[in-house]
């Protein structure tokens, strides 16, 4: 019988199956236009871009778990490159200790909205663009909007620059021990099946015994202190630090995010979705340049993209909702 | 205190506040820089902040119906554009105007088909139409910005002084009309059931995926006019206009007190909380400060709104899931 086959193909379709489909032929596509897109030298390239937006859009995946959103983390990243550099060149403060500066500053700022969000009951949605203004606007302040810190020491820039031995850069370790440590806490461990549930409902649960509150400023702080490190490593591929660094990065990692299958209203989603969205946009980008078509298509063809996933996401949803 | 009037100030209180926040920094400008209040310093500020005005009062209507648009900046460039082009091919001033305003219609009108009839999530919709229109504008005309335009364009055709009049008058009009038809009108009412409970207002009559839509075309067409009112005080249509505007509007919507699980919030919210974000970095000019610190200014405004609701109003986890 042909139709109860179906129905039970059509039920082990998820999302990462169908955008891991849809990834390779992406990868066909590319590796028949473009010269040079199937090589060692442009899979570094590919790393090197995703390093930032990919550390980010791993913290954005617990937090839209969660039901939330977190709009401020391009402006803390921007905050904690300058404040990093503000730190080495205004203060004098050696390298190794300056480094420091922006994971720090990336938690205080996610404990800003980790206070706000989880204490005070706001709506993350807001509390993150009050935020996203506030950070952003403290580092144009400090900056004077055009100050810029450069001449960081090779030792640093071999954070965002570096090649480990056999050519491997320095943000593929960093991405894969992130992403590691984000898929086992999230799919691993209790306090990952309890985000998905305040993600589902935040009440139910509080009644089930979660510390609600807790959770969620956990969530926020990691959000922040992943910001941070990524401030850092920004500063260092680029080998500068200003007051617009990461602007809009917010922005990619919510696409990543939603693209790999996570529901922008909680409590569905994985990390390895997540990744895999990431791949997607960070090879749409690169191989559009490599096989030269105009660069806008990809920014068309990731909203095309979201729009698609967003539509398959609702289908599937409405049939594995628990 | 009587009565009637307690009662007018705790409905009132947001708008109220707002307005003593807007009060002191005007008393603190007229003690200390009483060359703010000087007639072409606030025409520029009128003139300025009248087009942010109008995308506001779509966007009050977009979040009172418990959806949100950030959009909105692609599609003031797409506008900005067409009336552009359109003032280029000779076509008569009245006809340019509703042009740019049916041309943000349609765009409103995609994102509410979207929302409205398939049931996706505005946030990652809207995300993915700004992106989209963005890169499309930029595919079009290549970051080419719309010169040569006819002198009936600029200001109307009227001169500077009358045009800078009309823009003022067209958007107190504007506001004027909504202020009173959300208050007023059957439709108006029905974006505030909407937003309260869709499955009360339904079984009210009324039909809430049609609301909906309407207030996404409403926005558009908002958008529309706004960007021919901004594109008229200028020589050349820039191609790259609007960026940020969404979140700027935003801002300015909650700072006015509309809740952004909607069905709560009011028009008059709106305009004290553009006229509040919009006099702010002027002020900050006139009162010696650098302006660099503007930005993180306004998310501190944003934060301190939020904020003090929160803490008279009710206890945590009101809005946790939102």
């Amino acid at each position: 019988m042909p139709l109860p086959r179906l129905e039970r193909l059509r039920g082990r379709l998820t999302h990462e199956g169908v955008l891991a489909l849809a990834l390779a032929i992406e990868i066909a596509c590319f590796a028949a236009l473009g010269s040079n897109f199937v090589s060692a030298g442009n899979a570094v390239e590919i790393v090197r871009a995703s390093g930032e937006v990919g550390l980010l859009s791993l913290a954005q995946t617990a937090v839209i778990l969660t039901g939330g959103i977190d709009l401020s983390m391009g402006s803390l990243l921007g905050l904690s490159a300058v404040l990093m550099g503000a730190a080495w060149h205004d203060l004098g403060l050696p390298m190794a200790v300056a480094v420091l500066v922006a994971p720090a500053v990336g938690l205080a700022g996610g404990a800003l909205n980790a206070v706000l969000v989880s204490r005070l009951g706001l709506p993350p949605l807001i509390v993150t663009l009050g935020t996203y203004s506030l950070f952003r606007g403290i580092a144009e302040g400090i900056t004077a909007g055009v100050r810029t810190y450069t001449g960081f020491p090779r030792s640093f820039l071999f954070i965002g620059q570096g090649h480990l031995p056999g050519g491997v850069p320095f943000q593929l370790p960093l991405l894969l021990v992130a992403a590691l440590s984000f898929w086992l806490l999230v799919h691993r461990t209790p306090v990952g099946r309890g985000l998905r549930a305040i993600g589902f409902s935040p009440e139910g649960a509080r009644y089930a015994g979660i510390p609600v509150a807790r959770r969620l400023a956990s969530v926020y702080m990691l959000s922040g202190l992943m910001a941070g490190v990524a401030g850092a490593v920004y500063a260092a591929r680029l080998g500068q630090a200003k007051a617009d660094a990461g602007t809009g990065f917010e922005l990619l990692a919510i696409t990543a995010v939603v693209l790999g299958g996570t529901s922008i209203f909680g409590g569905r989603g994985s990390i390895h979705g997540t990744l895999l969205g990431l791949l997607a946009l960070a090879l749409l980008h690169n191989g559009l340049r490599l096989a030269d078509l105009p660069a806008e298509l990809a920014g068309i063809m990731t909203g095309v993209l979201l729009i698609a996933a967003i539509g398959a996401n609702r289908l599937l949803s409405e049939r594995s909702r628990p | 205190m009587p009565d009637s009037v307690r009662r007018a100030l705790a409905a009132y209180r947001r708008e109220v506040s707002v307005a003593v926040a807007l009060l002191a920094l005007l008393g603190l400008l007229a003690l200390r820089a009483p060359a703010f209040f000087r007639a072409q310093n606030l025409r520029d500020l009128l003139v300025g902040n009248a087009p942010v005005l109008i995308a506001a009062i779509g966007m009050t209507l977009v979040i009172l119906a418990r959806q949100i648009d950030i959009s909105i900046g692609s599609q003031f460039a797409i506008c900005g554009v067409a009336a552009g082009l359109l003032a280029k091919a000779g076509v008569p001033m009245p006809l340019v105007g509703l042009g740019a305003v049916l041309a943000g219609g349609a765009l409103g009108a995609v994102n509410g088909a979207l929302v409205a009839a398939l049931g996706l999530p505005a946030i990652v919709v809207t995300l993915a139409m700004m992106v989209l229109l963005r890169e499309c504008l930029r595919w079009a005309t290549e970051g080419a910005w719309v010169e040569g335009l006819p002198a009936a364009f600029q200001w109307f055709g009227l001169g500077q002084a009358p045009g800078r009049l009309a823009i003022v008058v067209i958007a107190l009009l504007t506001f004027a009309a909504f202020a009173w038809g959300l208050g007023r009108v059957a439709a108006g009412r029905a974006v505030y059931a909407t937003g309260s409970d869709p499955e009360a207002a339904w079984l009210a009559g009324i039909r809430p995926r049609r609301v909906v839509f309407t207030t996404f075309v409403f926005m558009g067409g908002l958008v529309g006019l706004a960007a021919l009112l901004t594109s008229i005080q200028f020589i050349d249509v820039q191609t790259g206009a609007g960026v940020g505007l969404e979140l700027k509007v935003i801002a300015a919507v909650v700072v006015g007190g509309t809740s952004i699980t909607g069905g709560r919030g009011r028009l008059v919210g709106t305009l004290l909380g553009v006229a509040l974000l919009g006099a702010l970095g002027p002020a900050l000019a006139f009162l010696g400060t650098e302006a660099h610190w503007e930005r993180a200014l306004q998310g501190l405004v944003i934060l301190l709104a939020v904020t003090t609701d929160t803490l008279r109003s009710a206890g945590p986890f009101r809005h946790a899931a939102s």
